[in-house]
C-alpha cells in the first residue's frame, strides 16, 4: 500500500501543498486496504457460495461420499500458522504504538516465517491431496480452496515481508528515530501502512477461521 | 489564494521539500519496453508450455484426459508473467522485497514514452485509447463476419463449428473491450484533471491495469489458435467442461480481465477518495466522476467473483476437479450464478460511465446547468447498488426455482427506476435548451435515442413471460446491443470527440467528424432495430442458419453492418488526418466548457497543475448570471463562470 509515485522535481510545492498531497496519500493507504478487503471478501465469498450451493445440491448424492475430509493434520497446522501470522502483526502493532520498533520487527518476521511454512504446507497438501479432485462436490471445493489459500498466505507472507523490509531501510532514513514518534512524510506513511496491513490480517484471521470450519469441521 | 486547511492538525512538521531530484536518464530501447515485454512473454509462453507437459505427465487423470489444458495453461500463465516483467511492471513489487523505495522515475519524452511502463495518467490514458480500439476494431471484424455468413440461410462461409467460434470470440472480445472502454482510456486521464489532482492515488497499479488489459487481448486471441471456444461470450457449461484447450484462453483471458479490471476500480476509487482538491466536495464532484466511482465499487467488487468463477472453470480443465460437471458433484448453474453476479454489475460497469460522460457534455452544448445533478449522482449510486441483486434474471430460463422468478423479476424492474432518473436528468437539461449541435452533442443526442430503444426493450425482457417467449433470440440480441453499443460506444465516441483536443491539443475535422456520426447512427439503427423483428419472428442466437423467409431482413441488417462497420473507417481517417497528415491545432477550450479539466494549460503539464486548484462550486453554472467563481489557482486569477473561459497557461495560445 506504498506505491506512490514520487512529486515531480518540476514542482515547488508549498508547504501547504505538500501537507495535503502527505494528507491525500496516507487517505489513499488507509482507504487502498480497506477497499483490498472488500476485493478480497467477494473473491472468498464466491468460493464459500459454491461450497454451499454444492452442498445443497448434492447432485448424485456427490457432494460428499463417505465423509472424505482432506487432511486435518495439515490442515490444523496450516491454520495454526495462518492465524499466527495474523497475531503476531496485530500483537507487533500494538508494541509499534508503544514505540518498540525491535519488538514489532521479531513480530513481524515470526509472522513471515509463519506463512511461509503456511504456504509451503498448502501446496504440499494440495499436490499430494488423498482423493480425486473431481470425484466429489467437496473435493472440487477443496482444491479450490487450496489454491485461493496458496495466494492468500502468498498475499500476507509478501505484504509483512515487504513492510519488515522497508522499516529496516526507514531505521536509516530516520536516523534512529521511531517511525512511530517521528512525524517524517515516510515514517507517517509507514505507519498507515502498517495499521492497513493489521487490518487485512485481521481479515485474513477471521476468513481463515471461518473456511477452515467449512472445509474441516463441518 | 493557496491551500490553507487542506491538512490535518496532527500533521504540523512536514520537512521541506528536497532540491530537485537528480535527473535520472533512461537507456533508451535498452530499457524496457513492448519490445521487451514480447520477447519475454514469449519467452513465458514456452517455459509454461514445456512445464505443464512435464507436470502433466506425472499425473495420470491429467494424463490420460486426450488433452494437457495445464500446458495451455501455463503457457499462457508464463507468457503473460513474461509480459509483465518484460514491460517492467514487476520491477518495484520485486524491488519492495528489499525495503527499497521507488526509484524516481524516467521521464521519456517523444513516441517512445507510449510504449512503456508510464506512471503518468495522461499517457496511460492515451494508450487505453489505442488498446481499447484493438479491441474494438478486432471485435467489429469479427462482426463482419458473422453477418457475412448470416446473408445466406443455405450458402454458408464457415462451418457451424467455427461460425459459432467466431460469435464466441467476437462476443468475449467487445465484452472485455466494453468493460473498460471509457473507465480505461477517459476515466483514467481525466478524472484527476476533473477533480484537481496532480497524480493518480496508486499509479502504478493504474498503468498495471493498463498492461495486464492489453495481456487480457492476447490471451484472449490465442484461443483462435487452440480452436476456438463454442460457448459464445457467456462460457456456459457443461458446454464449456466440453471445449477443448481453446476454453483455456477464454476462462484465463477473463480472469486476466477481472485483474485489470479490480486494479483500475481500485486506482480510481482511491483517487476520487482522497485526491479531491480543497473545496472539491462531493456535491462539486463532476457528475463523469460520480459515474466513474460509481463504476470503481462496481469494478472492484464483481470482478473478483469473476476471477474466482473463472479459477474454478481452468481447475475443471486442468486439475481434473467437477466445479461445474453436475455428474460428479458440480453444477453448471454454479457457474451460470457465479458468472452473472458479476455479468449484471458488468452491464452497468459499461453503462455507467457512458451516462457520465453524456451527463458532462450536455451543459455545455446546452449552455445550461446540469438538471438536477444530485438526482443524477443518486441515480447512478442507486445504479450500481440495485445491480448486485438482479443477476437471477439471466437464469429465468435455467434451473431458478420458479417461485423466485417474482422476485428477481421486481428487482429487475426497479433497476429502470434509477436509470430512468438519469434518463430524466437528461431531458431535463435538453428542455427549452438553445443547443449547440456539434459532433460531440449529436453522438450525445444518439446515446439518448438509442438507449431509449434499448431501455425499453429492457423492461419487457425483465417481465418472466416476454422473457421465457424471446429468450435466446434476436429480440435479447437487439437490446443488448442497443443499450451497450447504442449508449456506451456512441458516448465513448462523443467523448472522444469532446476532450481529443484536450488530449492532444489537436481539432478533429468537423466534416469528417459529421459523417462519422451520421453514418454510424444511421447504420447502426437500420442493423440492430430489424433484428427485433427477426427475434419475434424466432431466429435464434449462435445458429448460422435460419428460416428461409427471414433472408431478407437478415440481408437488409447485413449490409447496414457493412456500413456501420465502413462508418468507423471514417473515423480512422478523421483520426489520422486530424492527428498526423494536417494536424490543426485546438483553442484552449474549443467548447467553452467550464469542466476544471480545461482550465488548465495545453498540453498539460506533467503534474497537472502548478498550483493545487482550490475548487469554489460545481462546474455547471452556464449562463448564469452573477454565478460564482469556479476555481481559484492561487495566481490571483480566479476562473470564472460568466467569463467560462479557460485560464491557459499555454505560452502558445
Amino acid at each position: 500500500m506504498t506505491d506512490m509515485i514520487k512529486s515531480s522535481p518540476k514542482m515547488s510545492d508549498t508547504p501547504e501543498e505538500r501537507e495535503f498531497e502527505l494528507r491525500a496519500h496516507i487517505g489513499a493507504i488507509w482507504s487502498g486496504g480497506r477497499l483490498f478487503i472488500g476485493i478480497y471478501t467477494f473473491f472468498l465469498a464466491s468460493l464459500a457460495f459454491s461450497y454451499f450451493y454444492l452442498r445443497s445440491s448434492n447432485n448424485g448424492l456427490l457432494w460428499r461420499p463417505d465423509h472424505v475430509t482432506a487432511p486435518t493434520a495439515y490442515g490444523w497446522t496450516i491454520y495454526t500458522l495462518t492465524l499466527l501470522a495474523a497475531l503476531m502483526a496485530i500483537f507487533g502493532q500494538s508494541r509499534l504504538r508503544k514505540g518498540s520498533v525491535s519488538d514489532w520487527q521479531t513480530a513481524v518476521w515470526v509472522g513471515v516465517a509463519a506463512s511461509l511454512l503456511a504456504l509451503f504446507l498448502q501446496i504440499w497438501e494440495f499436490v499430494a491431496v488423498p482423493f480425486y479432485p473431481g470425484s466429489s462436490g467437496y473435493a472440487s471445493t477443496f482444491i479450490g480452496y487450496a489454491v485461493m489459500n496458496v495466494m492468500t498466505i502468498f498475499i500476507v507472507a509478501y505484504w509483512l515481508e515487504t513492510t519488515v523490509a522497508r522499516s529496516i531501510r526507514l531505521n536509516k532514513e530516520l536516523d534512529g528515530v521511531s517511525p512511530q514518534l517521528s512525524m517524517h512524510p515516510s515514517a507517517q506513511s509507514f505507519r498507515a501502512n502498517v495499521a492497513s496491513m493489521t487490518y487485512f490480517l485481521g481479515f485474513v484471521a477471521l476468513a481463515s477461521t471461518l473456511l477452515f470450519a467449512m472445509f474441516y469441521l463441518l | 489564494m493557496t491551500i490553507s486547511a487542506a491538512g490535518p492538525a496532527d500533521v504540523k512538521a512536514v520537512p521541506p521539500a528536497p532540491a530537485d531530484a537528480p535527473k535520472t536518464t533512461g537507456n533508451g530501447w535498452l530499457s524496457q519496453h513492448v519490445g521487451t515485454a514480447i520477447v519475454c512473454g514469449f519467452l513465458g509462453y514456452i517455459l509454461g508450455h514445456w512445464l505443464g507437459n512435464y507436470l502433466g505427465s506425472a499425473y495420470p487423470y491429467i494424463a490420460n484426459s486426450g488433452q494437457n489444458s495445464l500446458a495451455v495453461l501455463l503457457a499462457l500463465m508464463f507468457m503473460v508473467l513474461g509480459w509483465l516483467l518484460g514491460i517492467g511492471a514487476l520491477n518495484y513489487p520485486i524491488l519492495k522485497l528489499t525495503g527499497r523505495d521507488a526509484k524516481p522515475e524516467v521521464e521519456y519524452t517523444g513516441w517512445s514514452r507510449y510504449f512503456r511502463y508510464n506512471l503518468d495518467h495522461k499517457i496511460v490514458g492515451i494508450q487505453y485509447v489505442v488498446a481499447v480500439l484493438m479491441f474494438f476494431f478486432t471485435g467489429g471484424l469479427l462482426a463482419m463476419a458473422i453477418r457475412t455468413e448470416l446473408l445466406s440461410p443455405t450458402v454458408h462461409v464457415f462451418s457451424a463449428d467455427t461460425y459459432i467460434k467466431i460469435v464466441s470470440e467476437h462476443g468475449t472480445i467487445m465484452m472485455m473491450m466494453a468493460s473498460s472502454i471509457v473507465v480505461g482510456p477517459l476515466g483514467n486521464y481525466f478524472v484527476p484533471l476533473m477533480i484537481g489532482a496532480r497524480r493518480m492515488a496508486y499509479p502504478r497499479i493504474e498503468a498495471f491495469s493498463l498492461w495486464t488489459f492489453v495481456a487480457g487481448y492476447f490471451v484472449i486471441f490465442s484461443a483462435l489458435f487452440f480452436g476456438g471456444f463454442p460457448t459464445g461470450w457467456t462460457g456456459y457449461a457443461p458446454l464449456q467442461t466440453q471445449a477443448g484447450p481453446g476454453m483455456v484462453s477464454y476462462l484465463f483471458g477473463f480472469a486476466v480481465i477481472s485483474i485489470g479490471m479490480i486494479a483500475a476500480g481500485f486506482n480510481l476509487a482511491a483517487t476520487i477518495i482522497n485526491y479531491r482538491a480543497p473545496g472539491m466536495t462531493w456535491s462539486r464532484v463532476p457528475v463523469f466522476v460520480w459515474s466513474i466511482i460509481a463504476t470503481a465499487a462496481l469494478l472492484t467488487l464483481a470482478s473478483p467473483v469473476l476471477l474466482a468463477a473463472g479459477l474454478f472453470g481452468l481447475l475443471d480443465k486442468t486439475a481434473q476437479t467437477a466445479f461445474y460437471v453436475t455428474e460428479h458433484g458440480g453444477s453448471s448453474y454454479l457457474w451460470e450464478n457465479l458468472f452473472w453476479f458479476f455479468g449484471h454489475p458488468e452491464v452497468y460497469i459499461m453503462a455507467l460511465p457512458g451516462f457520465g460522460i453524456v451527463g458532462e457534455i450536455i451543459p455545455v452544448f446546452c449552455r445550461k446547468p446540469l438538471f438536477a445533478y444530485r438526482i443524477a449522482a443518486a441515480g447512478m449510486i442507486g445504479v450500481a447498488l440495485l445491480s448486485f441483486f438482479v443477476w437471477q434474471h439471466h437464469l429465468f430460463q435455467s434451473g431458478i426455482n420458479p417461485d423466485m422468478r417474482p422476485l428477481f423479476m421486481l428487482t429487475t424492474e426497479l433497476i429502470s427506476i434509477p436509470t430512468g432518473f438519469i434518463f430524466l436528468v437528461g431531458m431535463g437539461t435538453l428542455y427549452k435548451a438553445k443547443i449547440r449541435y456539434e459532433v460531440p452533442m449529436l453522438f450525445c443526442m444518439a446515446v439518448y435515442f438509442n438507449f431509449l430503444i434499448g431501455g425499453i426493450s429492457g423492461v419487457f425482457l425483465s417481465d418472466v413471460p416476454v422473457n421465457v417467449t424471446v429468450h435466446g433470440g434476436f429480440f435479447v440480441l437487439s437490446h443488448f446491443h442497443y443499450t451497450i453499443m447504442g449508449g456506451l460506444i456512441f458516448a465513448f465516441f462523443a467523448g472522444l470527440y469532446f476532450w481529443l483536443p484536450k488530449m492532444t491539443g489537436r481539432t478533429m475535422n468537423k466534416k469528417l467528424g459529421l459523417w462519422h456520426f451520421w453514418t454510424m447512427f444511421v447504420f447502426f439503427n437500420l442493423t440492430f432495430f430489424p433484428m427485433f423483428v427477426i427475434g419475434l419472428l424466432g431466429q435464434p442466437r449462435r445458429v448460422f442458419t435460419y428460416a428461409r423467409d427471414l433472408q431478407t431482413l437478415n440481408d437488409f441488417s447485413s449490409i447496414a453492418a457493412f456500413c456501420l462497420g465502413a462508418s468507423f473507417l471514417i473515423f480512422v481517417a478523421n483520426l489520422m488526418w486530424s492527428q498526423f497528415i494536417a494536424p490543426q491545432k485546438s483553442p484552449a477550450n474549443p467548447w467553452d466548457s467550464l469542466g476544471l479539466e480545461w482550465q488548465t494549460a495545453t498540453p498539460i503539464p506533467s503534474h497537472n497543475f502548478d498550483r493545487i486548484p482550490v475548487i469554489m462550486t460545481d462546474p455547471y453554472h452556464y449562463s448564469e448570471v452573477g454565478a460564482p467563481a469556479l476555481v481559484d489557482f492561487g495566481d490571483g486569477s480566479p476562473a470564472h463562470a460568466s467569463s467560462s473561459v479557460a485560464s491557459s497557461t499555454d505560452p502558445d495560445q
